[in-house]
């Protein structure tokens, strides 16, 4: 019909452009709001867009980012994951443990060095991992009530540790071989400190992944339509326990950089962290429902949530503010996405048109 | 088309609207002061005593609450060496986990106060002023055990959070002076959280459990109004209760002749104190006074209850 009425045409085609800006800004809306909020709070906080301070952000986006990347991918398969919170204070807990009680092997006390500590609680975290995987793809579990389950395990398990007690001082004895745990969490490198540089390497890994593998692939399929994708012959199952296993080492990580931090590990630590990393990635474009999103979304959507918790406490703004604030953007950040999702839907024909034209000229 | 692309720019404008109040004034010194919580009376009030002390000596004040998470609290104090802060008035997240955020603190050039809480470390922060919980213990046990008589009977105590020393502390001063009296008889003993509503639930399974107790103990004020109401909703009667802060709603309750005793931590004074003492260290480079400082506590009962308000004795 269109091709009969060439200035009907010439009308669709701009109108096509429109849709598309606004696509692009409703796709770009982390991004636009990021640079929004960091722009105002430079404005209004005068101390706020310095270096010092913005090595200080980045260190505290770390946090829910590195958690946001593992996360990112058990949404995208239409999974969820609770336990991260609790998982990073059971690791932290566990390396307070080997670090200041050491291991008794045979009635003989050893103490093992740092890395020796920091692998065995990441295999701590990774056996939760592995557990909400097994409950989700082999036992059938939903993962929101088999992560709930782990959730309280876990953090019941790092309370039963040192029974609700603080491991202090794991800054280590030297005596004892044991020194050097502050270094993950404390040091800088390149002038940033070391979570922040963590954190880019758990991207880089994770948006290699998702692009670049066959496992990547699978993700979107499973999150896509898990039926076809079983029957195109990928292992479903075992695609869903990397996902949650993948989740679990980011939370293990997070939960020893913030014992590092601290340099005590505390059982109630990483409370409501599975919230702000799921916050993270659903601003940052990953839908609930599985199969769209991406993980640098995520970073972004992590960065949004630190530059708010940071910016409005530095412009004195009150804690009960903040949560309304922070719900606002949430709420409304998922609206848009829908939005766009329907913007999307109802131009499609439109913007398929105008992409064949343009094919052909 | 229009329609969305209003709604998109709502997004922006309800946080500018929100925040966009005023510009920082970087022309007076910043006191940070970091509470527990400000939904709870008594870190309301020791909140308020410390920044309203602050403002009154013309400095700027923020006030943020770490929810006793360690993590957090190590954030906000990131957030004070971003903004320059000249001191912070603390009441901290753990006595072990906050070891490390004071000293970064201290080290970025910021004096710390520390009040109601200690941190397990000396030398770093410039004061830790507290209340004496092992004596206000003593003193509202003292009153406990006084008010069920010589003959003595079964009493059950609510603990606090049991990884807060507080909670040791004031267990701890509760037994320092019930276990010499041979005839009260703890028959159980349950932490509840320091929350209202967890003291209702096990109390009120206690009470079904206990049919002739005489008395329960609480260590601190929330959790003895939840054993209160459950004491009421059972419809039982002549069971002393007391609790330990001093908080208005104890207060209230004690006037009425509800509740029996309160050891009340003089919050406002050790908030005011601190601050005193960092404007002092800010002028001259001293407190005068000893870094660890500790303050009684004063027990309240029905005759004395008109001379307390806010966890400060007024009269």
């Amino acid at each position: 019909m269109t091709t009969a009425m060439p200035s009907l045409s010439q009308v669709m085609r701009f109108k096509a452009t429109r849709v598309r800006t606004v696509l692009f800004v409703l796709k770009a809306r982390a991004m636009v709001v990021l640079v929004a909020l960091l722009v105002l709070f430079s404005y209004l906080a005068p101390s706020f867009f310095s270096a010092n301070n913005l090595s200080i952000l980045a260190k505290h986006i770390a946090i829910s980012a590195i958690l946001a990347i593992g996360m990112t991918f058990v949404v995208l398969t239409g999974g969820i994951d609770l336990s991260v919170g609790s998982v990073a204070g059971l690791t932290g807990m566990v390396a307070g443990y080997f670090l200041t009680q050491g291991i008794v092997i045979v009635g003989a006390q050893h103490d093992p060095p740092v890395l020796i500590c920091i692998a065995l609680s990441i295999a701590i975290g990774m056996f939760v991992g592995l557990v909400n995987g097994l409950l989700v793809s082999k036992a059938g579990v939903a993962p929101f009530i088999a992560t709930l389950g782990t959730l309280y395990i876990a953090r019941g398990a790092a309370l039963l540790i040192s029974n609700g007690k603080t491991f202090p001082n794991l800054a280590g004895h030297a005596a004892r071989g044991n020194t050097g745990f502050q270094a993950l969490g404390q040091t800088f490198v390149a002038g940033l400190p070391l979570p922040v540089w963590t954190m880019l390497l758990l991207f880089g890994i994770g948006v290699t992944i998702s692009r670049k593998t066959p496992f990547g692939r699978h993700v979107y399929a499973v999150g896509g339509n898990e039926r076809a994708a079983r029957l195109a012959g990928i292992p479903v199952p075992a695609v869903k326990i990397f996902t949650y296993l993948g989740s679990s080492v980011c939370a293990a990580i997070v939960g020893l950089i913030i014992a590092s931090q601290l340099e005590a590990a505390h059982p109630a630590t990483g409370e409501s962290f599975e919230l702000n990393a799921i916050a993270a990635v659903v601003l940052g474009g990953t839908s609930l429902m599985g199969g769209r999103g991406s993980v640098s979304g995520s970073l972004i959507g992590a960065c949004v949530i630190g530059v708010l918790a940071d910016g409005l406490v530095m412009l004195g703004v009150s804690e009960f503010w903040q949560m309304v604030i922070k719900g606002t953007v949430i709420v409304l950040a998922v609206a848009i996405d829908q939005m766009q999702s329907r913007v999307q839907a109802r131009f499609l024909p439109l913007l398929l048109q105008r992409g064949e034209r343009g094919g052909a000229a | 088309m229009v329609r969305v692309r209003c709604r998109f720019w709502i997004l922006l404008f309800t946080i500018l609207s929100l925040t966009g109040c005023h510009r920082e004034d970087t022309s007076k010194r910043l006191m940070v002061i970091l509470v527990p919580s400000q939904d709870n009376p008594f870190f309301k009030a020791e909140a308020d005593a410390a920044s309203g002390r602050a403002l009154s000596m013309s400095y700027r004040v923020r006030v943020d609450a770490h929810n006793d998470d360690a993590f957090r609290q190590d954030n906000l104090i990131d957030a004070a060496i971003a903004s320059n802060a000249s001191a912070i008035i603390l009441d901290n997240a753990g006595a072990d986990s906050s070891i490390a955020a004071v000293r970064r603190a201290t080290k970025a050039g910021i004096a710390c106060f520390l009040i109601d809480r200690e941190i397990n470390a000396t030398g770093i922060a410039k004061a830790q002023i507290i209340a004496d919980n092992h004596q206000g213990s003593a003193i509202v046990a003292q009153y406990f055990v006084d008010a069920i008589g010589p003959s003595g009977g079964d009493y059950v105590e609510l603990l606090g959070r049991e990884s807060d020393t507080n909670a040791q502390v004031r267990t701890g001063g509760f037994h320092s002076v019930i276990d010499g009296q041979r005839n009260l008889v703890r028959v159980a003993a349950q932490s509840a959280n320091w929350s209202q509503s967890e003291a209702f639930q096990k109390t009120e399974t206690m009470l079904q459990a206990h049919q002739n107790l005489r008395g329960i103990i609480s260590g601190n004020d929330t959790m003895a109004l939840g054993a209160l109401a459950a004491v009421k909703s059972a419809g039982r009667a002549g069971i002393i209760i007391t609790g330990f802060d001093g908080s208005p709603d104890a207060v209230a309750a004690i006037r009425l002749g509800e509740l029996r005793a309160t050891s009340l931590q003089p919050a406002v004074q050790i908030a005011q104190l601190a601050v005193d003492e960092a404007d002092q260290f800010l002028k001259t480079g001293s407190t005068g006074e000893p870094e660890r400082q500790i303050i009684p506590c004063v027990l309240v009962t029905r005759g004395n209850a008109d001379d307390f308000r806010d966890f400060e004795k007024v009269r």
